[in-house]
This record gives structure tokens, C-alpha cells and sequence, in this order.
């Protein structure tokens, strides 16, 4: 007879771990599948200030591990596995991995969703060395220093506005030849002395120096011509693909391949709940994340106390 | 079996043995290799019988790390008898490296 986990929680990021400490308090048999360490997202930052509580802040790796150790202090378990399928119509529910089947009658889903990517060499060695995807999380490094965003929606003008407070300089880069983002983004952008924009570029190479960042090669897309743009750092602002490719054609999605769930985590079936950045919401913050951990494992108990219906 | 921190003799014997070694080549300041951790040890514990599971620091030893043209940390290379099998940049999830080591070593 195969083992009936309470709980499955698939990834062990913020959003997560909360949801294994909440469900192991609660007295649930819970086990985190994580493909490869505690954090998601957080663990790439090197500093986080918003997390109430830490007044000297904290890098994102050690409260990933934190988090991890606390919830399995409780009796939470992890495995390191990758799943590659889930059943999650079934009951009890199947979730295939690299470590074998595992069986759940519920399962959270705290997937997150990763920043998109340029798809420029070298971009992956240059993350945290010039490169970055939070303009929140990283853009205090870059006080007096000059930067890059590039990007035209609503992240990337917040991004660049919220820069444009702290560093010296900062470019705007953007594909059309006006930005896709919410008119009342504009206005700051506009008034800020310190931006300037290059219109109907894209980034073609970053340029780097002893394993850091100093520069972009931009391509004009109508003419067809390049320059090189020097700055410090470059904040990448084009979308977020969030990772809920494992439910697809099993939960309700939005356009942007959310699975649809309110703050309760509820998704569209019985026993399956959303968590953190891959859930639809407002903010994805760590903050709001742990919020979700703790209502996944609110919203279940009531689904396992009614005998799971 | 725990895992090696090599020194230039070690690495030499290690790499040069019969039994594949598979060393991670890695530094401090690199924030993904420290993501690496977790999956790095188990991995030591579960395959610890059929290979030797090794890091090397390439800010200590930069001629090993430039000698093996090492550009990206973390990059993972599986050797044998002197010679490298394979390597993995970065790999995303433990599963990943079990992957690559089925792929990679002998029969």
C-alpha cells in the first residue's frame, strides 16, 4: 500500500515552507517537493529589506533556509524531486517525480514564476553581477551608479522610476516607440531628470569586464543599427512566465498562465490550492507568499475535514 | 560519503583515478552555487559507491579553474582516468545532475 501524504506541497520557496509549517503544526503528515534548494526566487537575492522582522535585512538563501529548518523542526519533510506530471483530478492525487510517485490528498502548488530572460549570452553568469530582474529587491545597489531597464510595461516603469530615485542615471530601453505601461506611470518617468529613454532597441550583447557588467550593445529594430550604452547594472523588466505548466489542462489559468485562485488559495478544484507568485494576485512579494502558505493550510483543513469532498 | 574540498594534489590523484570523481567547480561569491548545496550532498550520500563526489573553490585554485576552462561557476565535470567525461553549467534541479551522470558514465 503506497504511502498517503496529507499535504504535497511542490516547491519550497517562501510561500512553500509557510505552507509545510502551518500544515505540520496542524498536525498534517506534509512533504515538500523541491528540485533543488529551499527559496525559489528569494534565494538569488543577496538582500532582502522587506521582510518585517530582520532590521539588518537578510539575504534571501539563508531565510530560504531558515524557513526550511523551522517547518521541519514541526515534522515537515522535503524531497528532492522534480515532478513531471500530476494527476490532481484523481483521489488521492499522483504526482510523478525523479524520486518516485507520490500520493496526496491535497496538494499546494507554490511553483513561482521566474523573471523572463533577454536570451543574451552570458546573461545567466552576469545575474546578480550586473544583471537583475527586481529593480525592489537589488535596485538599492545601485545608488549614485547608472542603470538600465529595460522593458515597457507597468513593471518596467515602476522599476525605472523607482531607480531613477536612487541611481545617478538611468536608461530606459524599450523595443517600440512608446511604453506599453499605464499612463500614470508616465508622468514621473517624464518629469525625471535623470531618465533618458532608447526608443525601438533591443539589447543585442551585454558587455562585461573581469565577470561584471559594464555595458549593453543595443540594435535600432528599424534601422538596424547598434551602439554601446555603459552602465552599471541592467534591471530586466520583461515579464514573469510563472511555472504552472503542470497544471495545465487541470486548473483554471488566466491569460498570463496563472492558475486562477483568491487569498483563500482555492484553484478551480477541490483540494488543490495556489501559493505565492503563481497564483493570481497583486503583489508578489515574500511577504504575500507566506500569507499564502498560511491560507493553503487554512483553506485544506477544511477540505480534510469534510472527508476531503 | 561526504564531500571533497580538493587542493592541487587532490585534484590531480582524484581526476587521474580509475573511479570517475565529479568535481564542482565553485567560488564564494556565487550565490546559485550555494543553491547547489543541498542537492550537491545528497547526491554524496545516494552515488557515494560508484564515484567520488568533490568541489574545488577557483578562487583558490584559478590555474586548475583556467587550465579546465572554467567560465561559469557553478559548472560540474565528471572525470575519469585523467579525462573529462562531461560537464553541466548550472544544472536547475538535482534531477538534472542524476541525468547527466546516467548519461555520462561508463557501463
Amino acid at each position: 500500500m503506497e504511502h498517503i501524504y496529507d499535504m504535497i506541497i511542490i516547491g519550497g520557496g517562501p510561500g512553500g515552507y509557510t505552507a509545510a509549517l502551518y500544515a505540520a503544526r496542524a498536525g498534517l503528515d506534509a512533504v515538500v517537493l523541491e528540485r533543488l534548494a529551499a527559496g525559489g526566487q528569494m534565494a538569488l537575492s543577496h538582500q532582502i529589506d522587506n521582510y518585517p522582522g530582520t532590521e539588518q535585512g537578510v539575504d534571501g538563501f539563508s531565510l530560504a533556509v531558515k524557513m526550511q529548518k523551522q517547518a521541519e523542526a514541526f515534522g515537515a519533510k522535503t524531497e528532492l524531486a522534480e515532478v513531471s506530471r500530476a494527476d490532481l483530478v484523481a483521489n488521492p492525487k499522483v504526482l510523478e517525480s525523479s524520486e518516485g510517485t507520490f500520493y496526496a490528498k491535497t496538494v499546494v502548488l507554490a511553483t513561482g514564476a521566474n523573471p523572463r530572460q533577454l536570451g543574451v549570452a552570458g546573461e545567466q553568469e552576469l545575474t546578480g553581477k550586473g544583471v537583475h530582474y527586481c529593480a525592489d529587491c537589488d535596485g538599492m545597489f545601485y545608488r549614485g551608479k547608472t542603470v538600465a531597464v529595460v522593458g515597457g510595461g507597468n513593471t518596467a516603469a515602476q522599476d525605472a522610476a523607482l531607480l531613477s530615485r536612487i541611481a545617478k542615471q538611468v536608461i530606459l530601453i524599450h523595443r517600440r516607440d512608446t511604453l506599453r505601461a499605464t499612463k500614470i506611470y508616465h508622468e514621473p518617468l517624464m518629469r525625471a531628470e535623470n531618465v533618458s529613454f532608447c526608443w525601438n532597441s533591443v539589447v543585442e550583447q551585454l558587455v562585461q569586464e573581469e565577470g561584471r557588467l559594464t555595458g549593453v550593445v543595443l540594435r535600432d529594430v528599424h534601422t538596424g543599427q547598434s551602439q554601446t550604452v555603459a552602465c552599471d547594472g541592467v534591471f530586466v523588466s520583461v515579464g514573469r512566465i510563472p511555472a504552472s505548466q503542470l497544471a495545465q489542462g487541470q486548473l483554471e489559468l488566466d491569460e498570463g498562465g496563472y492558475i486562477v485562485a483568491d487569498e483563500t488559495t482555492q484553484t478551480s478544484l477541490p483540494g488543490v490550492y495556489a501559493v505565492g507568485d503563481v497564483r493570481t494576485k497583486a503583489l508578489r512579494q515574500v511577504v504575500t507568499a507566506v500569507a499564502d502558505g498560511a491560507a493553503a493550510v487554512h483553506t485544506a483543513e477544511g477540505y480534510l475535514v469534510q472527508g476531503g469532498r | 560519503m561526504a564531500i571533497l574540498d580538493l587542493n592541487r594534489e587532490q585534484f590531480d590523484a582524484l581526476t587521474g583515478a580509475d573511479q570517475p570523481v565529479l568535481v564542482e567547480f565553485w567560488a564564494p561569491w556565487c550565490t546559485y552555487c550555494r543553491r547547489l548545496g543541498p542537492a550537491y550532498e545528497r547526491l554524496a550520500q545516494q552515488r557515494g559507491e560508484e564515484l567520488a563526489v568533490a568541489r574545488l573553490n577557483i578562487d583558490e585554485q584559478p590555474q586548475i579553474a583556467e587550465h579546465e576552462q572554467i567560465e561559469v561557476v557553478p559548472t560540474l565535470v565528471l572525470y575519469q582516468g585523467g579525462k573529462a567525461l562531461g560537464s553541466l553549467v548550472a544544472p536547475e534541479s538535482k534531477a538534472m545532475i542524476d541525468t547527466f551522470l546516467q548519461e555520462t558514465l561508463p557501463e
